[in-house]
């Protein structure tokens, strides 16, 4: 019995080097950051999170598709579904603010999830994953903000 | 490092009584739970160097293995230089005879010199209180009432803290895999409050015992520097061996006093200033243990209100004798953060009603 055994191998390397954030990470480094991950399947129709509800972590898709259904009129401009290599709830990593949406599996959809606490210890001790998985998430971050801007003309450009 | 949630009153209650079943089942399990605590120790203050390797390229099993070896070596070496000292001091039914009447002598002196100061004492003959037979059959009835159980507890205990690196080696390397194990079978509608009751979990645990090797270094220098200007012989060992029993709520502090005392009042019977000046070192330091000490180290991380953990201290005790000393704050801690999520989990309607939406779903499509 295979109970607390790595489970880690070049297939799934692989796959998490395809997943943007972690695209710049070293197989070593990959490792490392596997140690961390959680990996959760979602039936169709199933809740991730609700808007509201306190975001401890961020979810990497997999396979499958997730919808986000925000309560702001806004965000609904933004990316609405999130396909394999997406993520959603990144701003959970920085604070632990309320989600702004409600994500739902509009498919049977495998995700890998980073909790908060994690993430920061592994910034603390690996600096080097740090900076790559930040600088990632930093151009996701400016991506979606951008595509907001473009839908909204009236709002000023940073 | 965030407080956390004070548990409400109904929780609170839950907690105290599964502290007070637990207390009661790990002095059953004493032969389990003392290698499992010297474990977590081990595990919380060697972590942060297989970390530190890792991060420098090495391997985690390659990482834990080197750790855990110079930790063996350094307990070893330890364990050899602690032997080798009681040997020279004669640690032996004699020797303990020949502190204890030590420490009879200086009561004798003690309550002589206190009858001559204050007359109240002369008319209660307090001195006649502490006569030779009295003491002798106190001496005789501990010995034979406790020296041989606690030696034969300690034979006991010996072959289970044998366990106690091979525990240390596979939590180094994988406690990891063991929790993504558990949060594996958590419902997804709890994933999330899961992880943030480990991560609590861990950041208490960690920092308790880091606090309390921090604790008992600042403690047991204190107490080596203070004796060493007093001028006891092996006043770091004296030290640190009281630090280490101070583990021990109050009990410990005093028992380690007392064992200073009878040290200096059997090597320096002509100077029972000396035994004076280790008593007053002992006050002076458990006042810095609980005003500076403790605060800055342990105190801090447990969040515990000071009246709750008298209470804790007291229903320990009562329920487990001196397990239930040393384990009920910590365990409180633990079981807090516990009952706190658990609380937060039942009664949150919506985290149910996803919980339940999420089986009928997984109902459905096992059916599909």
């Amino acid at each position: 019995m295979r109970f607390f055994s790595a489970e880690t191998n070049a297939q799934k390397v692989k796959m998490l080097k395809s997943i943007p954030i972690f695209h710049t990470l070293t197989r070593k480094e990959i490792l490392e950051v596997d140690e961390l991950l959680y990996e959760r399947v979602y039936e169709k129709n199933e809740i991730v999170f609700e808007e509201g509800d306190p975001g401890h972590g961020v979810f990497i898709v997999v396979t499958g598709k997730l919808r986000a259904d925000p309560g702001h009129q806004l965000l609904k401009t933004a990316l609405l579904d999130i396909g394999p290599g997406e993520t959603v709830g990144e701003l959970a990593l920085f604070d632990e603010g309320p989600r702004s949406a409600t994500v739902v599996a509009i498919e049977r959809t495998v995700t890998v999830a980073l909790f908060q606490a994690e993430f920061s210890t592994l910034l603390m001790k690996n600096k080097s994953i740090g900076v790559k998985v930040l600088v990632e998430l930093a151009r996701i971050l400016s991506r979606r903000a951008r595509q907001l801007l473009q839908h909204e003309k009236h709002l000023p450009t940073l | 490092m965030k407080p956390f949630p004070q548990p409400g009153a109904v929780t609170l209650l839950v907690v105290i009584l599964s502290t007070c079943l637990l207390l009661l089942l790990f002095q059953k399990m004493i032969w389990l739970v003392l290698p499992v605590l010297l474990a977590l120790l081990l595990y919380y203050s060697l972590r942060p160097v297989v970390d530190a390797l890792v991060v420098y390229g090495a391997h985690r099993e390659t990482a834990a293995k080197v750790v855990c070896l110079v930790q063996m070596i350094v307990a070893a070496s330890l364990l050899v230089l602690v032997l080798l000292f009681l040997s020279k001091a004669g640690a032996s039914q004699d020797s303990l005879a020949r502190y204890l009447t030590g420490g009879q002598n200086l009561l004798k002196k003690s309550t002589g010199a206190l009858e001559r100061a204050v007359p109240i004492f002369q008319r209660m003959k307090l001195s006649e209180q502490v006569n030779d037979q009295h003491v002798r059959d106190f001496t005789d009835k501990f010995v034979q009432k406790n020296l041989l159980p606690i030696s034969l507890q300690l034979l006991e205990w010996l072959p289970s803290l044998l366990l106690v690196p091979y525990i240390t080696y596979f939590m180094l390397t994988d406690s990891t895999r063991l929790k993504k194990y558990i949060i594996k079978s958590v419902p997804n509608a709890f994933f999330e409050k899961a992880l943030l009751l480990f991560s609590h979990l861990d950041t208490s645990l960690q920092s308790y015992f880091q606090g309390l090797l921090v604790l008992t270094f600042l403690e047991g220098t204190t107490l080596a520097i203070g004796l060493s200007l007093v001028g006891i012989p092996h006043a770091l060992w004296l030290g640190f061996a009281a630090a280490v029993l101070a583990w021990v709520p109050y009990l410990g502090s005093v028992v380690g006093c007392i064992m200073v005392v009878l040290v200096a009042a059997t090597d320096f019977p002509e100077k029972p200033g000396m035994a004076y000046a280790c008593l007053a070192l002992f006050l002076g330091v458990r006042l810095i243990d609980d005003f500076i000490y403790l605060p800055l180290t342990i105190g801090r991380q447990l969040h515990v209100h000071p009246l709750l953990s008298v209470l804790m201290l007291f229903l320990g005790a009562t329920v487990a004798g001196a397990t239930g000393l040393v384990f009920a704050l910590p365990l409180f801690g633990v079981v807090a953060v516990i009952g706190e999520t658990v609380a937060q989990v039942v009664t949150d309607q919506r985290l149910r009603a996803r919980y339940r939406a999420a089986r009928q779903l997984a109902a459905l499509c096992e059916r599909i």
